[in-house]
């Protein structure tokens, strides 16, 4: 099934730099709905506002992590199987573990190049 | 009265040793977080490679953007769609290079917290207050960004997320 790239995505991430290039990069890529959040709170307010298609969010954010916000969103029974991409500067093996536990779909270390992004959102939603 | 003119002398000089010696007792205690070596270890050497790192990171982080640049300039608009390809793909090598500052932003959050710690038990030493306890360590599965040869390559997390070994 053809992903459709007019699903609403959601990105997360404490560094404004961040959100711009990886909307930058999504809308490159053809997708037109993206919505930002600073942090794991902001952001779980907002899924349980809308109906997201993807989730694309860093790990170190403070009040709430990514990690967390990975967690909380596995354990919502309307949130569960939303596709969940890692992308963060959290390079240790334990992290990738715990992400991999936790139910991650997909796990991008930054830095990171648009190539990676695409492949990795395709190895998650499918061609497009 | 020249004898006791020298005990009083002795005694005073005494005193004085003694309010030294807690002077310094004092100034040591509020030093331990400093004078730890763990603090020393984890805290000020890695302070000190976080900062090297990110001025590295920094100036290839510009190297790359000013590559992409000086290719932009040298493009050649005669042949539209070949410079709207080129100019794409400087313009993501230009995002992609952009990267460096969330990373390097993390890195000296760290430099900034270490040298806040040690500014701390200072503003202690001078006021003679008691030193505030060090502030713990990143809790568990917060580390920041790996120091070179630290982390994984994006190819071994993707074989550890397929279930395969780093």
């Amino acid at each position: 099934m053809a992903v459709d790239m007019k699903m609403p995505i959601l990105i997360v991430d404490d560094y404004k730099t961040m959100l711009r290039i990886v909307r930058n990069l999504l809308q490159k890529l053809g997708f037109t709905d993206i919505d930002e959040a600073m942090d794991g709170t902001d952001a779980l307010a907002k899924l349980r506002d809308r109906n997201y298609g993807l989730v694309i969010s860093d790990w170190n954010m403070q009040p709430m992590t990514g990690y967390e916000l990975l967690q909380k969103v596995r354990a919502d029974e309307t949130l569960k199987s939303l596709p969940f991409v890692m992308v963060t500067a959290e390079s240790k093996v334990e992290n990738v573990v715990a992400a991999r536990q936790a139910g991650v779909n997909n796990y991008i270390i930054k830095p990171f190049s648009a190539e990676v992004l695409k492949a990795k959102l395709k190895t998650v939603l499918g061609d497009f | 009265m020249a004898e006791t003119g020298k005990l009083d002398l002795v005694e005073r000089l005494t005193n004085e040793c003694i309010d030294l010696c807690r002077s310094v007792l004092r100034g040591r205690k509020v030093l331990d977080p400093l004078l730890d070596p763990s603090f020393r270890t984890d805290r000020l050497n890695r302070a000190h490679d976080e900062q090297r790192t990110a001025i590295g990171e920094m100036e290839l982080a510009v190297d790359r953007i000013m590559s992409a640049v000086e290719k932009i300039a040298e493009i050649d608009f005669s042949d539209v769609d070949a410079a709207r390809r080129q100019t794409s793909a400087c313009c993501d090598e230009i995002m992609e290079a952009c990267c460096f500052q969330d990373i390097t932003g993390q890195r000296l959050t760290f430099v900034t917290e270490t040298l806040g710690e040690v500014g701390r038990s200072l503003d202690c030493l001078a006021s003679g207050r008691p030193s505030a306890p060090s502030s713990a360590a990143p809790a568990g599965l917060l580390n920041g960004p790996a120091l070179p040869g630290n982390g994984m390559e994006q190819d071994a997390a993707d074989r550890l997320l397929a279930g395969g070994s780093k």
